[in-house]
């Protein structure tokens, strides 16, 4: 049809259309492979149309050649079809490369003889209406050609392409000026300088730039705001400062631009937001820009537009007042879009602002500082009586603050502007507002109007969970850009988790506590404890909070799902305290700043609670707070407190642990304490039996402290003994006693992460004996790899398959360092945080990643493994626990979360290659032999006392069934029992340690014996020993650990 | 660079939809939300009444006109601003070719000239000619600038 003479013009442009989009339909249809696209898709129409049962490989080289052939005709009578076919073949991807080189070799052929002529430039521009036929086709030529090289790939290196570019600034054609102007733009962000010397005499005075300042093509200027920009700020023009500020002052005249959309970028190019990467040097400095430079207008434009602005402007403008009234007005428009631009204008300004109050404004150039400044002041006194009220940074010359005062005052009066907006009918708008208005808050300003402001807007059901979440998350990034705003945020956020707990994200309220919380805390202890009191303050545990929950519960009976979310939230700011208040109140068991001795010594409650209040507040405050989370909230909530306080008292010295202890009984046994506590009776659950219903969730961490506190009684009398019968400790007494502190470090490692190597469940008294020991059979107090809590603790908890050594180092050494240097304080919080940042990257980790995955995984694994831990160290009927924890895990299955870290930090350790089942673990051997077994070493340890026979089977199996992508490495215990086969090739090792049997398929091992090694599988080793040892087996499975491979 | 030009009836079906540079498997996400978005919001709106939206850094600027409603997505430098613009020429250009503000079916009546006139305004995702002489000499192939 191209090659017939069709005298139908409208049939023709239909023909190239058709053929454009059978050139461009490639992507979509390579791309669309099972995605079910239930709309017509229009664009297959073409191909029907057009081609009609041929294939798309057949037509496209012909259409490809019949439009090259057309795009290369000269004639008269086919100009307009020359264009469309260029058009057309540009529809073709960008990926085609035998197309793109026909494209730009019939591109520069065209602008090769209609681009360059410069004699023809004043003329087009000014006689644009009339000219010749010739200079006419030219320049709808010139607009094709650059039409179609915007839409090839930039060529960087390329001086053709730039030049024909630059050429193209001064074409007739204005789409085709501004065609030009985007790619030099873009070409400028790669190579500025080359730019910057092609455009040499373009940006000055009545040079081609200077026209399109006039051009009346909104995209044009734009780019031109972007070119200017990118020149004034490249770094490889620091030589030539009179290009960068010939630059800058187009850029500075654009902001007088009548278009918002061009004003508001070079505000933005102004404040250093032209591109997405975030740099807080550009952002302080552009804050700098705004607020102290001046525009001086060049005589030309002033004459040439004859707006009433630009009239007033003879006299040098300062920036930021051109720029804020600016924006004020464009506040009182009524176009949306327009409003929602200018607060996020706003936004940038009080993110580079945030910038420049971290960065403290002393990097900038001084000379430039008390320059512009004299001026600017002087200006600002002739005509704005100075603002005494509110300095707003510490000023670093003197005649600076009548200057910054305006600024303030300015500022201020946007800022109400601002706030009017937020009665905007759009959420966006009102979103973008509310954005704004966070990052203009600073650190010092009261914010009790922005909480007002959002407070009020959340009550608004109108608020999709995504915009309110994409708000949290800038609550996010203002606490980045300025972390002693930490306090404020969180109590934004607070804001948000009550008013609206149904639409926000937990995972990013957590993520956001925790980044205020670690990300504050190294900086200063100051800075760490303002955080923390807010920590503490958070919705659950908050009285403040805890009424409003129930005071509102009639509005929340009426919509179930947010009372539920409201819990969910509840929750997890249970267990993030239980997590972090050791952390945040700097109080370590392992730590204590009570001298050893004294630990035991005041029983009495009262006395002891006031001790501990007086001695470390923070967590004094937490420990009350998770106290009455445990007795007053719901089932879910009262097991997470419960949970965290157990974490709490293992992490936590004396008096806290007792403290805790004594409370966790009273619970347990239902004491007068909840007969008293009419709190329980609002949720309406049956108590059950044990008084708080908590009481068979409770006994194993009862069992645990416990323990501790049995050991710590005979440790004392211990050394009572010896001390009368003045008796140097045996090594048998010194092995038993290295015993039950290993024991009980395996027992407390399944509840939460401790330093292993730092811990004492002995008490501090404990340590020095211990030492002894150690010393004497040369166990390092960092037993390696062999050191399951630590191994798992870190590599584990981190779940990254490096070998644990490395990480193991790092850990050590911060911890042993601070330790050992002995510091106050002050510096154990410097040293230790590294280490608690890991703990709690991971704790965190878990928490916000943990829901993404299968839920059924989470729910089930858990409990299972609970309960099978526990199965045969529980009074109570194992039947009755299952249910328990069955209703646990299933009726809040986001809490899974918690209450496997809490519960198990080991079982999550053994999980986690589940959750992340893509690792396959059949090639993860070397990885899992660094960690898996360290797992079951902290199974398996607690079990040589109290032995229950399966759990570790069954857990393993569990996490079989989890992970049924795991391939081989994971295979169930069932169909290994068919499957043991010894794969040939046998290995040998030796025991390094003795291993006790947990269950039936395992093996009992005495440290140095002789084993062959069958194969591994999941962290563990299935060994056949040469004799059969006290319970007469020969093989079964060991933890890799236990075995040294020869 | 301008994500999306969607026309879609008072029903919510799509009528015309052109992407650029959004992956296929993201379409039927954009497709359903920008529908939806036009459900909760362009109820008793004016005509050409432009509303705002913002999805992380992709900015949607959205009215209608008639019984069609127009949606445009862009980002980087196509903000709502950019958008507007491209939007007023969008709706123009519709209104150019049916004489009036579309009924439903007049747009389809005209169905083709409406593509052809989106194919000279955004042009592989860029904004390309704005002005309505341009677009009518454009489409019946005429050379922009006319002799």
């Amino acid at each position: 049809m191209l090659n017939q003479q069709c005298e139908d013009r409208s049939v023709l442009r239909y023909v190239y259309y058709y053929l454009a989009r059978i050139l461009s339909d490639t992507g979509a249809q390579g791309l669309s492979t099972g995605g079910g696209i239930p709309t017509p898709n229009w664009d297959a129409l073409a191909d029907i149309d057009a081609v009609g049962g041929v294939t798309r490989a057949d037509v496209v080289p012909r259409i490809v050649e019949q439009l090259t052939v057309a795009a290369k005709n000269s004639e008269f009578e086919f100009h307009a079809r020359r264009l469309q076919s260029l058009k057309a073949l540009t529809s073709a991807p960008s990926t085609n490369s035998e197309i793109l080189s026909r494209l730009y070799e019939v591109v520069f052929g065209i602008l090769e003889k209609v681009g360059d002529n410069p004699q023809k430039r004043k003329k087009g521009i000014f006689g644009a209406k009339g000219g010749d036929r010739d200079s006419i086709m030219r320049s709808n030529l010139q607009y094709g050609a650059l039409s179609a090289l915007r839409r090839l790939p930039l060529d960087p290196g390329n001086s053709a392409f730039l030049h024909y570019a630059v050429n193209g600034i001064s074409f007739v054609d204005p789409v085709a000026v501004r065609q030009a102007l985007e790619i030099v733009s873009e070409l400028a962000t790669r190579d500025p300088y080359s730019v910057a010397m092609a455009l040499g005499k373009h940006v000055e005075t009545g040079g081609a730039l200077h026209d399109v300042l006039h051009l009346h093509d909104v995209l044009a200027r734009v780019s031109l705001a972007r070119l200017c920009c990118t020149i004034s700020r490249a770094r490889a023009l620091d030589e030539r400062p009179d290009i960068r500020s010939q630059f800058n002052s187009v850029l500075y005249q654009l902001l007088l631009d009548p278009s918002e959309r061009v004003c508001f970028e070079a505000i933005l190019c102004v404040l250093g937001k032209y591109d997405n990467n975030e740099r807080t040097e550009e952002r302080a400095s552009g804050w700098y820009r705004l607020t102290r430079e001046i525009l001086k207008l060049p005589d030309a434009s002033s004459k040439e537009s004859s707006k009433d602005k630009s009239q007033k402007t003879k006299r040098p403008q300062p920036l930021i007042k051109l720029v804020l009234r600016r924006l004020e007005s464009s506040f009182r428009s009524f176009s949306r879009p327009v409003l929602h631009a200018a607060a996020r204008v706003v936004q940038e300004m009080g993110k580079s602002r945030a910038a420049a109050f971290s960065v403290g404004l002393q990097d900038v150039d001084e000379g430039a500082h008390v320059n512009t400044f004299a001026e600017a002041a002087d200006f600002n006194d002739s005509d704005e009586n100075a603002h005494p009220e509110s300095i707003r940074r510490t000023a670093s010359v003197s005649n600076a603050n009548a200057g910054r005062d305006t600024i303030a005052g300015l500022l201020a009066s946007l800022m109400e502007v601002v706030r009017t907006t937020v009665a905007c009918e759009c959420v966006y708008v009102r979103a973008m507002v509310i954005k704004a208005l966070i990052w203009m808050q600073s650190p010092i300003d009261s914010f009790d109007e922005l909480e007002s402001i959002i407070a009020s807007e959340l009550s608004d059901p109108a608020w999709p969970a995504a915009l309110l979440n994409d708000v949290l998350l800038t609550l996010h990034a203002r606490f980045k850009a300025s972390p002693d705003m930490a306090v404020t945020l969180l109590q934004i956020a607070r804001i948000f988790a009550t008013k609206v707990p149904g639409k926000v994200d937990a995972d990013v309220l957590q993520l956001l506590w925790k980044t205020c919380l670690v990300g504050a805390g190294p900086d200063g202890k100051h800075k760490a404890l303002e955080a923390v009191t807010i920590v503490l303050d958070l919705p659950p545990p908050q009285p403040g909070s805890m009424l409003g929950i129930t005071s509102v519960d009639r509005v929340f009976a009426s919509d179930p799902k947010s009372a539920l979310a409201l819990q969910k939230l509840v929750q997890a700011a249970v267990w993030f305290l239980g997590e972090n208040a050791n952390y945040a109140a700097s109080e370590y068991a392992w730590e204590s700043a009570t001298p050893p001795g004294t630990a035991l010594m005041m029983l009495d409650a009262d006395k002891m609670v006031a001790a501990a209040s007086s001695r470390n507040p923070t967590l004094a405050g937490a420990l009350t707070r998770l106290q009455r989370c445990a007795l007053g909230g719901s089932w879910e909530i009262r097991i997470t407190a419960a949970q965290a306080l157990t974490t709490m008292a293992i992490r936590s010295g004396e008096p806290f642990r007792l403290q805790i202890y004594e409370f966790l009984h009273t619970l347990a046994q239902g004491g007068l304490q909840t007969q008293f506590s009419d709190m329980h009776l609002s949720n309406g659950e049956d108590q059950g039996a044990s008084g708080t219903g908590l009481g068979v969730l409770l006994s194993p961490m009862i069992n645990v402290l416990d323990e501790m506190y049995r050991a710590q009684d005979d440790l004392i009398k211990e050394i009572r003994i010896h001390d009368n019968a003045k008796k140097e400790w045996t090594d048998d007494e010194l092995k038993k006693l290295y015993e039950t502190h290993e024991r009980l470090l395996d027992l407390v490692s399944l509840f939460c992460y401790v330093p292993r190597a730092k811990y004492l469940p002995l008490g501090p008294t404990s340590a020095k004996l211990i030492d002894i020991y150690r010393s004497r059979h040369n166990i390092s107090a960092s037993t390696g790899l062999s050191d399951p809590a630590v191994a798992t603790g870190i590599s584990d908890l981190l779940y990254e398959s490096k070998p644990a050594p490395a990480k193991l180092d790092t850990l050590d050494d911060d911890l042993v360092n601070a330790w050992a240097a002995n510091l106050g304080d002050d510096g154990l919080w410097g040293n230790n945080a590294p280490a608690m940042n890991r703990v709690n990257e991971f704790l965190a980790g878990d928490g916000i990643d943990a829901p993404e995955v299968d839920e059924e995984n989470m729910i089930s694994r858990p409990s299972v493994s609970y309960d099978d831990m526990w199965a045969k160290t529980l009074l109570e009927s194992s039947e009755l626990e299952e249910d328990d924890a069955r209703s646990m895990g299933s009726s809040s299955p986001d809490s899974t979360g918690s209450v496997e870290t809490s519960i198990s930090s080991h079982f999550g350790g053994m999980s986690y290659p589940s959750l992340f089942s893509s690792r396959p673990s059949a090639t993860d051997k070397a990885a899992s032999r660094g960690s898996g077994p360290s797992i079951y070493e902290g199974l398996g340890s607690p079990i040589r006392e109290e032995p229950p026979p399966y759990s570790s089977p069954v857990t393993q199996r569990y996490g079989s069934f989890e992970n049924p992508l795991a391939g081989n490495g994971s295979q169930s215990f069932e169909s290994q029992d068919d499957e043991r086969v010894s794969s040939g090739n046998p290995q040998f090792g030796s025991a390094l340690y003795d291993f006790t049997a947990g269950g039936d398929d395992e093996l009992s091992l005495t440290a140095g014996e002789e084993v062959e090694i069958e194969y591994e599988v999941d962290g563990w080793f299935y060994v056949k020993k040469k004799r059969p040892g006290r319970d007469g087996k020969m093989a079964g499975l060991v933890p890799v650990l236990y075995v040294n491979q020869s | 660079m301008i994500l999306a030009v969607l026309f879609a009836n008072a029903e919510g079906n799509i009528l015309i939809e052109r992407f650029h540079g959004v992956p296929a498997e993201e379409r039927l996400h954009w497709r359903s939300f920008l529908v939806k978005l036009g459900a909760d919001n362009l109820k008793g709106t004016r005509n050409e009444e432009l509303l705002v939206a913002c999805h992380k850094s992709v900015y949607i600027v959205y009215t209608v006109l008639g019984d069609v409603s127009i949606y445009v997505v862009g980002k980087d430098e196509y903000d709502e601003l950019a958008l507007s613009e491209v939007i007023f020429v969008i709706t123009s250009a519709v209104k150019d070719v049916c004489g009036k503000t579309p009924s439903e079916r007049v747009f389809l009546d005209k169905y083709g000239r409406i593509c052809l006139c989106l194919d000279e305004i955004v042009w592989k995702g860029h904004l390309e000619n704005t002005e309505k002489d341009r677009i009518k000499r454009l489409i019946r192939l005429k050379p922009p600038t006319e002799f």
